[in-house]
């Protein structure tokens, strides 16, 4: 319109201008004209006298101008008499908080501790609130990975199920009744002072990892002449207690897989759930990555653990013959071999002579057992024997210990490869001494109990007697974020600051220091347990100077800090840099030096084999879940165990001959009869498994965790057996028989075996020492088309499959950035979970006695994408910078670009799932990633987000993108660096480097998809010659 | 060598005033209990239909079955058996009418009126099943202030769509010029003045003048001569939705030529279904629709049965002489996988039952043929269902496998477009001419004494 009017307007001037002078004299309207009277020629120069479109005012008061402001004026009167939607203006801050700009991320160094493993984070937080876990590179354990509940734990801030308030639990004689009011904290505070008077205080909580903690409770302590006791459902305390009997010394020990050449583990998830698994992750997949020297993995495996799925050996056995591996191998070694200092001693001689003939026992190669032991001999100190966990706590689970400390002696990796003293210091959860409690409890020496940071009502079996010695107690005080299991045996319901809402600190190794920041102002009406024992102690005037005098949980922090923590690892720094320092970097200290310990030979005479027949049960922790306590967290319940690929549910893992046996199809009900009480569980068929295990995983079946997480499940704790006060969680005596119940169960992945496809390519160690791209058919794919023209940027994606290890901390990242919605059970059922990042879990080779390859898939970014050709309405669209875009707007939801997508990547949206988002989950919610409506289609954008934050930045400060400078969410969180992003026209890049590795392929290469995600093949160290199976038959059916 | 005698065309020695009389009377008289009783069923499968589509439409596509790695499923698999059907209706009036076969007048009506009733609950299916259909405006090019955004004229969906579309209107078109002296009968034959309204305006001003029929002729010429192409194209077109696409089973340069067939063959199998009906319900019609009219479409079925016979087979073959490792284990499965029941049906219903018609009283037995041609129609819906969800539930990857999660809204959909389709078919009968009467009269044989020459 506006240039239309323009070229009237031009128009207009030319004939006024030019009219008078150059008008054709031949033409003639007027005899005044023709005459060129003067009056006429004034007049036609004003011709349109009251045209307001007349540019030139001068005398005329009604120019165009003048025009334009009359209208304007007289609109605006017009409106102002009318009533109109009244407008709403948002300003993002009145007062705008120092560090915070509207729409720019802030990043806060905190820590988060999943009851034994403590990970450095970087909170990233938007307008005050956090919304992403990101881990901290510059951190010591971890580098920046991180793990799924780590990430997940951000969605349970959120809870819409936590407390608000502290709550009095109505309790009749029984505890069975379950009302609640809410209580006053006065209230609460007057009735505990006065308790506490009476004496018999008991402090029950989980692990302690925090200096400041342990120091908080340590002075209420002994102000009030409370015990503490801590505990865990996965305790580690049959390693303490091997330490001890091994060299004296109980403290938990730091491991170096990185240094390690040869690992033996023996059903210790030491890169799923055991210990420091996202630390562990980090050192085995960095010693990996130096392939021709890579590391072997020999896993001795009873429940299929990702440290299996990742072994390049992997052995099935049965928890029975765990003691016989090791002491097998120890035997091997030191009596057949006659190597290391012990060989030749008579009692070492006689306490192993028992195990001289474990290969045939155990059903094993001798050719495979005699390689490791000659691999172990070989690589002395640079080699490592682990075993632990749950699946471990037989009735033998310290002598297992014992002979792990002994080999590791032996092989002079203690000192070496293990760190004695070094790992996780304030780890000290103990059955035993919560045995102890329960004892003093029945006996009536404790009147209160404060509870904080466990649930032993729900993941004790009854057996145990917890609960009912628990109502002894004159009073219980529970604090935590929600009334759960046990908060409803309190008296009382003391809410507790999410953990990203508190001050905190860890002690992740020994001598290196975390720092755990807030990250949002607390939500609700809650108080961190340290300022209520705080508080106590200052009411009853009781106590430390430190504990009663400071007001904030903050200061005593700092105090502790500056008196205990700066003098040790702040080399001479002043404290307040020290302390910015802190809070920037995240940590403090590093791990103090450690050497060889003498191993007390006596304690292996008490080692002795150990005969079983018949099923034996296995309980273990999965990735997701781990004890449970995340079980509201939908992310966690929705995320497929890497190895079972199951979600929302628990079930008993049978063998493939087993199964046969009873006739046993996958969902068929089983009943199992532990210790004289039978429980019914849904059947998985696994392969690889021992034919003698029945592994069950553990952590679900909560009954008071929230709407997500109650009745997922069944609660396996109840299946352990208590003997002399400790918890026999694998090994115990089992019947199982068929009920022929049908139950289903949500697995998302359809199909386990690659049926000869190269989908994952791996070859042997032996055959890329020989071939870097051994084991992959390259296609000869040729366009008739030219290809798209990438001048700027082409962002890719490299995934090397010989780092992944399928812990599926990627999946869980990528719907934390990307607001992924949850199905829940029912449609995943149906084939409608929402993940875009998946991680594939292959089969490969003999099923009885299955290997598994992990591959992480997600949207490939084709350059010849074939769900671009087929969108009618043109959705999804290739960017210049090799982008597969998809736009959300543009689509109709014709789903023809999931159906011609190869890979099956793409997501819909089936249903409106973002107007089920629960309050105040919405605050969760990422606001630079768009929230699908119903309808649409969706898949992963490579973060596409963070590629423009990353290009503005570096635009505002006038530079080149650097490599690396920014990431996509999976790559950031993942703990073995095994995906890599970045800019493949930029040749010094670290994907553009990958890409031009031999090992590297892309999956469907034969279609010409031309992706931009490619894979570098997995590579196994198992002494073999050519995989057997794999990929044999691929060259032959290959061509297409 | 004496002249072999075809069988007249039209039984029982009928006048021209008789004709007249038999075809209009249903239109003209009131309803039986029999029609009534159908059509408030179907009616009420209709209304039944609707809500149905509305709570899909309103709440989600999830009510469906459809799901990853399934995206198609019963909407697209309906609709292709639909507009299949459809085939048969163009096949007669057009190209037999271009063939000369006289035979073809008598049922061209009512097999053209199939088809546009096809076509209509087809054409419901790809808006529907979009995931917001209330934005389907945009699948159709033309300027707008959304960009503008044009569409992609690469995506074989919007070739369906003009596809579709074309049809729908030709062959509307079509069957609404062939009706109108028809209409003109019923007019002048009216008593009462709401038909005498109705039909006057249906019958654009027919007058029966010489100038009016040779225009009529000339047009009628020329519409055959435009909808024979499209009998091709648009089940072409169709299959190209499939072929186009990069999925094993989908991805074979056979789809057109089998779909086509495949369409032939199950619209004439409904042709039938319908036929008998239609025999049963008006008795005096089976003057016009003959055992002779059955046993040539018959003979059709059985022709084309063999023709997708064929193309099941050549799937087979190339999948294995191919070498291509997708294609070969996506073809294995669909025989002996999960769905492999359904492949089976679809075998049996389309190649084996056909092949009854090999014997000539079957072929003339109207029970048997009413089943033969109802499990042809079973057969073409699973050979639909075959294509679309076998191939796509096991692809590329074996870990995106997956089976079609069917439920009740899947029955609903697929037995409700049956209500829709019944129930307009049932209205045409009684508002329409079912067989044309301006056709038929010229193929009596007028004038000739039985028995001479």
């Amino acid at each position: 319109m506006s240039e239309m009017n323009q070229h009237d307007h031009d128009h207009e001037n030319h004939d006024h201008s030019a009219a008078p002078k150059e008008r054709d004299s031949r033409y003639w309207l007027s005899l005044d004209q023709w005459a060129q009277d003067p009056e006429f020629q004034k007049m036609a120069e004003q011709e349109f006298q009251s045209s307001p479109l007349r540019e030139s005012d001068g005398e005329d008061g009604w120019a165009r101008r003048e025009f334009l402001k009359l209208m304007g004026a007289s609109l605006a009167m017009a409106s102002a008499g009318c009533i109109r939607r009244p407008v709403q203006k948002i300003i993002p801050y009145n007062k705008q908080p120092e560090e915070v700009t509207f729409a720019v991320s802030n990043f806060y160094t905190s820590t988060y501790f999943d009851g034994s493993e403590a990970l450095g984070l970087l909170v990233r937080t938007r307008e005050g609130r956090p919304l992403k876990i990101e881990g901290n590179p510059k951190h010591p354990m971890n580098l920046g990975g991180t793990s799924v509940r780590a990430q997940a734990h951000i969605l349970s801030l959120y809870d819409p199920e936590r407390i608000k308030t502290p709550i009095r639990n109505l309790l009749n004689k029984t505890k069975t009744n379950r009302d609640t009011i809410t209580a006053k904290w006065e209230e609460i505070d007057d009735a505990v002072v006065k308790q506490l008077a009476k004496g018999g205080v008991a402090i029950l909580t989980g692990s302690v990892n925090s200096p400041t903690g342990r120091a908080v409770i340590g002075d209420f302590a002994q102000a009030f002449g409370a015990r503490h006791v801590q505990w865990e459902p996965l305790a580690h305390e049959e390693i303490r207690e091997g330490q001890k009997l091994s060299y004296g010394d109980d403290s938990l020990p730091f491991y170096r897989f990185d240094k390690a050449k040869v690992i033996v583990s023996v059903d210790a998830d030491f890169l799923g759930t055991w210990l420091m698994p996202t630390t562990f992750s980090r050192q085995f997949s960095k010693a990996r990555k130096d392939i021709a020297n890579m590391p072997k993995l020999v896993a001795f495996d009873s429940a299929y653990s990702l440290t299996g799925a990742n072994a390049d050996i992997r052995v099935r056995i049965k928890p029975s013959q765990q003691i016989a591996v090791v002491m097998g191998l120890a035997h091997e070694i030191i009596v057949k071999k006659g190597q290391t200092r012990f060989a030749g001693n008579a009692s070492v001689k006689s306490a192993l002579d028992p195990f001289a003939n474990v290969a045939s026992q155990l059903a094993l190669e001798p050719a495979l057992f005699t390689k490791l032991a000659d691999d172990l001999i070989q690589n002395r100190g640079k080699s490592l024997i682990v075993a632990g966990g749950l699946p471990t706590l037989t009735a033998q689970s310290q002598d297992l210990q014992v002979a792990v400390n002994f080999l590791n002696s032996a092989l002079d990796n203690d000192g070496a490869t293990v760190e004695g003293k070094n790992g996780l210091p304030g780890v000290g959860a103990s059955y035993s001494a919560l045995a102890s409690l329960v004892n003093d409890l029945n006996k009536g020496t404790i009147k209160t109990v404060i509870i904080h940071g466990c649930n032993p009502v729900y993941a004790l079996p009854e057996e145990f007697g917890f609960a009912e010695a628990l109502k002894k107690a004159e009073m219980v005080l529970y604090t935590g974020d929600r009334n759960d299991e046990t908060g409803r045996q309190a008296h009382f319901v003391i809410p507790d600051h999410h953990s990203l809402e508190s001050w905190g600190d860890a002690e992740i190794g020994r001598g290196v220091y975390s720092i755990h920041q807030p990250t949002i102002r607390p939500m609700y009406d809650t108080r961190s347990l340290g300022l209520t024992l705080m508080t106590w102690a200052y009411m009853a005037k009781r106590g430390s100077k430190r504990l009663t005098t400071y007001e904030t949980y903050y200061d005593f922090l700092r105090s502790v800090w500056k008196e205990e923590i700066h003098p040790k690892v702040g080399k001479g720094q002043a404290f307040e840099d020290f302390w910015e320092n802190v809070l920037q970097e995240g940590f403090a200290g590093s791990l103090a030096d450690s050497s060889a310990r003498n191993f007390k030979l006596e304690a292996l005479s008490g080692v002795k084999p150990v005969s079983s027949q018949g099923y034996e049960l296995v309980l273990y922790p999965t990735i997701a879940l781990g004890d449970g306590r995340l079980a509201n967290v939908p992310w966690l319940q929705e995320l497929p165990d890497p190895v079972t690929k199951i979600c929302w549910d628990n079930y008993v893992c049978l063998s493939l001959a087993t199964a046969e046996k009873m006739h046993v199809r996958e969902g068929h009900l089983m009943e199992i009869s532990v210790n004289g009480k039978k429980h019914k569980l849904p059947a998985h068929i696994q392969p690889g498994l021992h034919d003698d295990v029945l592994a069950v995983p553990v952590g679900y079946g909560r009954t008071a965790a929230g709407k997500v997480g109650n009745g997922i499940g069944l609660n396996t704790y109840q299946m352990v057996s208590i003997q002399k006060g400790l918890p026999i969680f694998a090994g115990a005596k089992a019947e199982i028989s068929n009920t022929k119940m049908k139950y289903q169960l949500a697995n998302p992945q359809g199909h386990h075996s690659m049926e000869g496809r190269q989908i994952v390519v791996e070859a042997t160690l032996k055959e890329y020492l020989k071939d870097p791209g051994a084991g992959m058919h390259k296609h000869h794919v040729f366009s008739i088309w030219p290809a798209h023209a990438y001048n700027g940027h082409k962002w890719g994606m490299a995934i090397d499959l010989n780092s992944c290890t399928g812990c599926n901390a990627c999946a869980v990242a990528c719907q934390s950035e990307n607001n992924i919605p949850v199905v829940g059970k029912k449609y995943v059922i149906q084939g409608r979970e929402m993940h875009w990042l998946r991680v594939d879990r292959y089969y490969v080779g003999d099923p009885a006695n299955a290997q598994t390859v992990f591959q992480p898939m997600m949207c490939q970014h084709c350059a010849t994408a074939p769900c671009e050709t087929v969108c009618p309405v043109a959705a999804t669209v290739h960017s210049s910078e090799g982008l597969n875009d998809m736009v959300y707007n543009r689509c109709v939801g014709t789903r023809y670009c999931s159906n011609n997508c190869p890979y099956k990547v793409r997501r819909f949206n089936w249903f409106n799932y973002a107007k089920l988002i629960e309050k105040p989950m919405h605050l969760a919610l990422n606001p630079d990633v768009t929230v699908r409506v119903r309808g649409v289609m969706e898949k992963c954008t490579m973060c596409v987000h963070r590629i423009k934050a990353g290009k503005s930045k570096a635009k505002l400060e006038n530079r080149e993108l650097q490599d690396g400078e920014f990431t996509t969410a999976c790559a950031q969180a993942c703990p073995t660096d095994a995906i890599t992003f970045g800019d493949i026209n930029n040749p010094e890049s670290r994907v553009a480097k990958l890409f031009a590795e031999k090992r590297q392929y892309a999956v469907l290469e034969e279609f010409h998809t031309a992706p931009n995600v490619r894979y570098l093949s997995k590579i196994r160290n198992d002494d073999q010659e050519t995989r057997p199976g794999s990929h044999g038959h691929d060259s032959k059916g290959g061509h297409s | 060598m004496s002249q072999m005698k075809r069988n007249p065309l039209v039984l029982g020695r009928k006048s021209l005033k008789d004709i007249t009389e038999d075809i209009v009377a249903p239109v003209e008289s009131f309803p039986s209990k029999g029609w009534l009783g159908l059509f408030l069923s179907a009616k009420t499968l209709f209304i039944f239909y609707i809500i149905t589509l509305g709570l899909v439409v309103s709440t989600g596509m999830g009510l469906l079955g459809v799901n990853h790695p399934n995206a198609w499923g019963t909407m697209i698999i309906t609709f292709v058996f639909w507009i299949g059907i459809g085939h048969a209706g163009t096949l007669i009036s057009a190209i037999l009418f271009l063939f000369r076969q006289k035979w073809r007048t008598s049922v061209a009506r009512t097999a053209e009126a199939m088809t546009v009733f096809a076509v209509m609950t087809a054409g419901l299916f790809p808006l529907l099943h979009t995931g917001r259909p209330w934005l389907d405006f945009w699948l159709f090019p033309y300027p707008n202030q959304r960009g503008p955004l044009w569409v992609n004229f690469r995506s074989p969906l919007l070739w369906d769509v003009f596809a579709v579309s074309t049809y729908a209107t030709v062959s509307m078109v079509f069957w609404y010029i062939g009706m109108v002296p028809d209409f003109a009968t019923i007019r002048d034959r009216a008593k009462n003045k709401i038909r005498y309204m109705m039909y006057g305006a249906l019958s654009l001003g027919w007058r029966g003048t010489a100038k009016n029929w040779s225009h009529y002729e000339m047009v009628y010429l020329l519409l055959a001569g435009l909808s024979t192409p499209l009998v091709l194209s648009v089940h072409t077109i169709v299959s190209f939705d499939f072929a186009v696409s990069n999925l094993p089973g989908w991805h074979t340069t056979i789809f057109p030529p089998y779909f086509v067939a495949g369409a032939i063959f199950s619209g004439f199998g409904m042709v039938v279904t319908l036929m008998t009906l239609v025999r049963i319900g008006f008795p005096e019609f089976k003057n016009y629709i003959t055992l002779d009219h059955m046993e040539v479409m018959n003979k059709i079925i059985m022709a084309t049965g063999l023709m997708v016979g064929y193309a099941y087979g050549s799937e087979f073959f190339v999948a294995w002489y191919s070498g291509n490792l997708y294609e070969r284990a996506v073809f294995i499965n669909r025989a002996f996988g999960d769905y492999g029941w359904s492949y089976w049906c679809m075998i049996s219903c389309n190649v084996l039952i056909p092949q009854l018609f090999w014997f000539k009283k079957i072929r003339r037995s109207i029970p048997i043929m009413f089943v033969i041609s109802i499990f042809v129609n079973i057969g073409m819906w699973f050979e639909r269902f075959v294509i679309t969800v076998t191939s796509l539930h096991h692809d590329f990857l074996p870990s995106s496998w997956g089976n079609y999660a069917w439920s009740p809204y899947d029955t609903a959909i697929l037995a409700g477009s049956f209500g829709m389709f019944l129930t307009l078919f049932l209205l045409y009968l009684r508002l329409f001419p079912a067989i044309s009467i301006a056709e038929v009269k010229p193929v009596i044989n007028v004038g000739y004494e039985e028995g001479k020459h």
